[in-house]
Formats: structure tokens, C-alpha cells, sequence
């Protein structure tokens, strides 16, 4: 009755909710309280990067310390959506650098940033600390230097996947000598050679560094300077190759590696040369993440070095680790969380590898708290996928590539509905699941009906009908990205659920039937929709209507249609009545 | 809701054939299609036609693995460390170049193809008349070790190798 609430107690609380989706029901309280939040939200997730426009982010979040945004469809990781599609960060930043000049934090994935962005975040950003790059591209070493140079208070510097034009080898250089806070360095998608007496003694000045992650130009025999400047290392990217075998390089690094009493997560290991591997032996114990994607290790070395990492949650590898490493692996690793196995001959039309069904199965029954698959392979059944379903009901991502498509059971030859079938009725919080081999509509009436909290869907060469995805789009409730090429889907299913596509984040057609018309009709049906169509080969209205468009890309926004789209990308008119002939 | 009959296409290739009209009812073809797989019908409409000298350059997007795993993957059958041999290439007007693997080509007109058809051009460079065709004819010249720009195709391929540092595609009349 007439006492307010004081604005600096609310703020104070607030500043204890970090979760976005907690901060977003803060702010439909009250107009007071939607108020106060948006001037005390200091970071931002944009996980479409045309879904809202800098301008709109800026005006209702004033002061915002660290963004994160992501630009191309996930598909783009498989050359799937053309060269220059879009994604540019340059807009975004040269927002923020005229709004923001206190902003710390920098995350982008899979957009393309250029040299002059990277400028403008060295230059703008007094106080710059995070800049993460994942799988983007676009800019150079020469952009890379600029950072160097003027970020005084840089902790992090990641260029994870993102491709690199390599024009200078010095960039490592541009820190100066008075530089000590860089806590975490990832260069291992730089190719070519640095300057290695610059990273050595880079890494010997700054004391906080944790996270080392080189590029496999760096020889072997520089590794144990680096590692005895920092002991304190709790995650190391290296290679493990020498043109030539020394004794003396050996212990070295072995001591090496003993004193790096903390390193807890190690990946790299190109080309490694199987008999330096036991120098890793003493840090197995500590470590928590082992990434050995890289690695062409072959199956007793493999089994070897997992058998002593009983406390591995995360392990990334390639199939040479074969169903009797799976084993091992299954026994000794009680505390693994995720695993991901890679295919070494993806092309091959032969298995190279012994490695089946069997293998997941085993780390399904051994592993308890296992709760995130992404698994190739090059056979799979039914009964398999129900024994890993009701093994592992805690599993929350499970990702199955079957590499021939449109493989059935290997045992009775039908479809495999029924094995993913099991997984998403035995996993209750399944929030991704990407299917493969042979499938009909049935097993999207199964994902329908149980899906309940699958928010992402990756389908390939599957379904029969329209059905399918009718029954993907009417029954996952909790659906924000959904991404499909080569399915038989068609207009029907896509116009009866048009409403649903405004519930997600983004919808990925390629290589399915849905015409222009019907690409037409919904985009004039959902203003708040982006329906871009995608078509390299000539504009689709030199083609019949009911022709199917090559690519579609539909996402909700409330900032209108990009105009930022290249030749070969059309967004279909919102009110084509006022388009003029 | 009872499942439907079939009604719709199930025929994976309508992009290739654009006479198939989604109205019209097929048989359905699975294990047809799966015999069709193993002769190596490309399905896939983004494979854009192009068919690589060797199985490292596929352009392949299935099975879906990341474009840094694939090259890692191919790197690895050769063990010496000059396996690939990527260069940037950039067209003139568009900021972002493609990246090419000389070693993958086994010579001057294997590189000319490749890049008609990467960056959808006509190249005109040394061996070819200099007789302008069109404006839509682009030029292709290299930066060597020197930083100097020179005319592709002026030294022998091996030679070439040995210097050029990066490519640039340029349209014939500022040339």
C-alpha cells in the first residue's frame, strides 16, 4: 500500500540470476521490473543472428558486457549451405563498438568475420577480455595481430574450427612484453608455422595460463620448454610427432608431462608417434576430457591409454578404437558422460575397422552416467538400439550415423523405427537426437508421441511421407531446431504447421519436395517468418511453381527479411501486393 | 490418426528432374534406390556436378563430418608432411577467398577447370589467346614468393609449385 520496492534491492537480487530464461520471466513481472532487468542484463545470447537486429539488441539491453552469436545453419559444418549464405559479424560489432564500449565478451559461431571487425574490436573495446571464434572465417593473421597488439586485458583468444588466412607467421609477436593475462589460447586451426620463440615466451610470462591449444605445426621437441614454463596447464592441444626418434626428447618430456600436475583435458596428439605415448601415462589419472579425433592411435595403443584415465568424463576418438577398445573402455572409464566416435575411412565402401553396434552397446551397459552419443558406424539393429535405450534412460543426446544410407537392421533387414523408437520413449529428457538408416514414417509417429523435450532433430534420407514430418512438427512440443535434406517431405505437412515454425528458432529443408509455391504462400502467411529460398541454379521463378526449391531456410525474427542476402538467396515476400511489376 | 497410403513421391532425385511434379504418385523404390546407392547415383543436390581427380577432393557431404576432420583424415595416408598444399583464392568483389589444394591437380588446365567451375567463370590465362571474349571472362594471376602478381602459366607447373604463395581471379577489363 504505497511502499515501493527499492530499485538498487531488486538489482541486487537480480544480479544472482544468470540464466536467460529465468531473466526473461523477471522481465514479464511488470513494466517496473522488465525495467530495471534490461539495465542490469550483462549478457546476451543471440542464437540467430538475424532473428533480431543489432539496433533492437541495443536498445533494449543498454548495457551488455558479453554477447554470443551464431550465424549459419548447423548443416553449413557439411558443406551444405553455400559459400557466402551469410552470417557477417561486421554489423553486429560496429553496433556495439559505438553502443558498448565497456563490452568484455565476444562469442561468435559460424559467421564470417573480417579483418576490419577484428580491428574495430581491438581498437573500440577498452576493456576486451574473451574473443571465441568457432568454426568462422573470413579474416586473417593480420587481423589476429591487431588483437594482439591492443587488447591489454585479453584472458582468452579461441579460434577453434574457424579457417584462417595465414599471411603472417609474427602475430604471436604483436603482444607486448608487458602483456601477462592470457589464460587460454586455442590456434589449432592455424596451418601454418608461428614464430615459436614468440608463443615460448608468451607462455613463459603470463602466469594464469590454463588452456594451451596449438596447431600441429608445433614441433615435438618444443613441447617440454612449454610445458616446464607452465606447469600449471589444465588443458593442453599438441601434437606428438618428430621426424625422428630421440631418447633424450623422450624423457624430457616425460618429466614434462609429470609436472603438469593439473592438466585435466588433452586433445591434438596429429600424427602422433605411438611409441611417446606412455609419456602421457602419468597424467592419465587427472585426466577428465581426452580428445583423440586427430589421432590415428591404433587399438592397443588405444585401449593402453584409456584403460588409465578412470576418471575420463569426455572421450572424442576414431573408430580404431574398434568394440574391443569400446570394452575396455566400458570397464575401466566408471565415470564417463559423452562419448563421440569418429569414422577413419568415412569414404570407404569396405569396413576398415572392427567396430559395430557392439561397441556402443557395451559403454551403454558399463557406464552409468553416460549421457551424451554422437556414434559412426556401419551397422546397427533394432535390438541394439532397444538394449542401449533401456540401459542408458538418462541419455539427453544421442546422435547415430549409420554411414551407408538407407541401411536397414543388419539382422532382419527392416527399418530401424523401432530401435529409435526405443530411444525416445526410454529417454525422457532427450533434448537431441540426429537418426539414420533406413526409416519410415513410423518412427516419426514414435518420435511424435514421446519426444516430449527433444529440442533438436537432424533427419536424413528417412520417412516416407508428408507424414513424417507432420508428425514431428504436431508432436514435439519442445522443438527449436529442426534440420532435414533428402526426405520425401513435402507442402502439406509444412503449410498445416506453419504456426509451429514461429515456436522455433529455425527450419532446414535441402534436397525435400516442398515447392516455391508453397514457399510463397508461407511467406505471406507468416509475416513473422524469414522463408529464404536457397537456389544456385537460377531464380525459381524461371521454374514452374510446384517445382521443389533446392534449399529452404525458414527462422523466426522480428527484424523483416536480411538485406544482406547474396544472388542465389530469395526471401519470399511477406505482402506481395505491394511489390511493384 | 490411421496411417495413410502411400500418396506422395518417394523419389529422393526430384531436384535433378525437375519433370517430376510432387502431385504424382511413384512406387515406392527403397531397396531399388539402395542398389542404385552401391552404382553410385549422386543423390545429393549440392554436389554441383563436380567430379574430383582423387577421393580427397570429394565434395562429398555425406556422411556428415566436419571439413576439418575430412582434410585431417586425408592428410593422414600420407605420412610426410607435404601431402596437401592449400592456397587461398580470391575472387575480385568477393572478400572471403576459396581455399585449393595444388597438390590434388596434376598440372596447369586441371587448375583452370577446377576454378571455372568453382567460382562459375571463364579464366583466361597464358595459353589462351588474348583475345577478350566477353566481359564475363576473368583473368587469373598469382603472388609468388617475391610478392610480386605474375600471369599464371608463365613457368612450368613444378615451378610454379615451388613459388606461388596465393591466387587472384580478376575481371578482364581492369586487367
Amino acid at each position: 500500500m504505497g511502499y515501493s520496492f527499492p530499485e538498487e534491492v531488486l538489482e541486487h537480487v537480480l544480479s544472482f540470476i544468470d540464466s536467460d530464461s529465468d531473466r526473461n520471466s523477471v522481465s514479464l513481472v511488470c513494466k517496473s521490473w522488465h525495467d530495471i532487468e534490461r539495465w542490469c542484463r550483462r549478457r546476451l545470447f543471440v542464437g540467430n543472428c538475424y532473428a533480431v537486429s543489432p539496433a533492437i539488441a541495443i536498445r533494449r539491453f543498454p548495457e551488455l558486457r558479453s554477447v554470443s552469436l551464431k550465424g549459419k545453419p548447423h548443416f553449413a559444418d557439411f558443406n551444405l549451405v553455400p559459400h557466402e549464405w551469410g552470417g557477417y559479424a561486421y554489423p553486429w560489432i560496429a553496433a556495439f563498438a559505438e553502443a558498448y564500449p565497456w563490452l568484455e565478451e565476444l562469442r561468435l559461431k559460424r559467421m564470417v568475420v573480417s579483418d576490419e571487425a577484428l580491428e574495430l574490436i581491438a581498437k573500440k573495446f577498452k576493456n576486451f577480455r574473451v574473443l571465441v571464434m568457432y568454426s568462422c572465417e573470413g579474416f586473417s593473421t593480420d587481423g589476429l595481430a591487431t588483437i594482439a597488439a591492443n587488447c591489454r586485458n585479453l584472458k582468452e583468444l579461441d579460434l577453434s574450427e574457424s579457417e584462417v588466412d595465414d599471411v603472417s607467421e609474427n602475430w604471436l609477436c604483436q603482444f607486448p612484453d608487458s602483456y601477462t593475462s592470457l589464460e587460454s589460447l586455442n590456434i589449432t586451426s592455424l596451418s601454418s608455422e608461428i614464430r615459436f620463440s614468440g608463443l615460448e615466451r608468451l607462455v613463459g610470462r603470463c602466469p594464469n595460463l590454463k588452456t594451451l591449444k596449438l596447431s600441429h605445426s608445433v614441433p615435438l621437441d618444443l613441447l617440454p620448454n612449454l610445458l616446464q614454463k607452465a606447469p600449471q596447464l589444465v588443458e593442453l592441444g599438441s601434437g606428438l610427432h618428430t621426424k625422428e626418434v630421440h631418447p633424450d626428447l623422450y624423457s624430457k618430456l616425460a618429466g614434462a608431462f609429470s609436472g603438469c600436475k593439473g592438466l585435466k583435458r588433452l586433445c591434438g596428439l596429429w600424427d602422433v608417434v605411438p611409441s611417446y605415448l606412455p609419456t602421457l601415462y602419468p597424467i592419465c589419472f587427472g585426466l577428465t576430457s581426452l580428445n583423440l579425433s586427430d589421432a590415428p592411435i591404433q587399438c592397443p595403443e588405444l585401449i593402453k591409454l584409456v584403460s588409465q584415465c578412470q576418471n575420463l568424463q569426455r572421450l572424442w576418438v576414431l573408430d580404431y578404437i574398434e568394440d574391443t577398445g569400446l570394452n575396455a573402455l566400458a570397464e575401466s572409464c566408471k565415470d564417463l558422460r559423452e562419448l563421440r566416435v569418429f569414422p577413419s575411412d568415412p569414404f570407404g565402401q569396405e569396413p576398415n575397422v572392427s567396430l559395430t553396434e557392439q561397441g556402443l552397446v557395451s559403454v551403454s551397459a558399463g557406464c552409468p552416467k553416460l549421457h551424451s552419443v554422437l556414434y559412426f558406424c556401419r551397422r546397427m539393429s533394432n535390438v541394439a538400439l532397444s538394449t542401449i535405450a533401456r540401459n542408458r534412460p538418462n541419455l539427453t543426446r544421442f546422435r547415430l550415423c549409420i554411414i551407408e544410407r538407407f541401411c536397414p537392421d543388419y539382422i532382419t533387414l527392416e527399418p530401424l523405427d523401432v530401435g529409435f523408437g526405443a530411444i525416445v520413449e526410454h529417454c525422457k529428457d532427450l533434448k537431441r537426437l540426429s537418426l539414420s538408416g533406413l526409416l519410415t514414417d513410423r518412427v516419426f509417429e514414435y518420435i511424435g508421441s514421446h519426444g516430449k523435450k527433444l529440442e533438436m532433430l537432424s533427419l536424413a534420407f528417412a520417412g516416407d511421407s508428408d507424414l513424417g514430418l507432420h508428425h514431428v512438427l504436431s508432436g514435439c512440443k519442445s522443438l527449436r531446431k529442426l534440420e532435414i535434406r533428402d526426405c520425401p517431405f513435402g507442402d502439406k505437412a509444412l503449410l498445416e504447421n506453419a504456426a509451429k515454425l514461429e515456436t522455433m528458432r529455425s527450419l532446414w529443408m535441402s534436397a525435400c519436395q516442398v515447392s516455391y509455391r508453397a514457399c510463397k504462400l508461407l511467406g505471406q502467411k507468416m509475416p513473422r517468418l524469414n522463408v529464404e529460398v536457397i537456389a544456385e541454379q537460377g531464380h525459381p521463378d524461371l521454374s514452374p511453381d510446384e517445382y521443389p526449391v533446392e534449399k529452404l531456410y525458414i527462422y523466426r525474427t522480428v527484424s523483416g527479411p536480411r538485406s544482406d542476402m547474396p544472388s542465389f538467396v530469395w526471401t519470399m515476400d511477406k505482402n506481395p501486393a505491394l511489390r511493384s511489376s | 490418426m490411421g496411417r495413410a497410403t502411400n500418396s506422395s513421391s518417394s523419389s529422393i532425385d526430384s531436384s535433378s528432374h525437375p519433370t517430376v511434379s510432387s502431385a504424382s504418385s511413384f512406387p515406392r523404390l527403397k531397396r531399388d534406390l539402395s542398389t542404385d546407392l552401391s552404382l553410385g547415383l549422386s543423390i545429393s543436390t549440392s554436389d554441383h556436378h563436380y567430379c574430383p581427380s582423387t577421393p580427397r577432393e570429394q565434395q562429398s557431404d555425406w556422411p556428415p563430418i566436419k571439413t576439418l576432420l575430412r582434410k585431417a583424415l586425408a592428410g593422414e595416408g600420407n605420412k610426410c608432411n607435404d601431402a596437401t598444399f592449400f592456397v587461398k583464392v580470391y575472387m575480385e568483389g568477393i572478400p572471403i577467398g576459396r581455399k585449393l589444394d595444388l597438390f590434388a591437380l596434376d598440372g596447369y588446365h586441371a587448375l583452370i577447370r577446377t576454378l571455372d567451375h568453382m567460382f562459375s567463370t571463364t579464366i583466361l590465362w597464358a595459353e589462351v589467346d588474348g583475345v577478350l571474349h566477353s566481359e564475363k571472362c576473368h583473368v587469373l594471376t598469382y603472388e609468388d614468393k617475391e610478392g610480386d602478381w605474375m600471369m599464371v602459366g608463365d613457368v612450368p607447373w613444378e615451378l610454379f609449385l615451388t613459388t606461388v604463395k596465393r591466387l587472384k581471379i580478376t575481371r578482364v577489363d581492369k586487367y
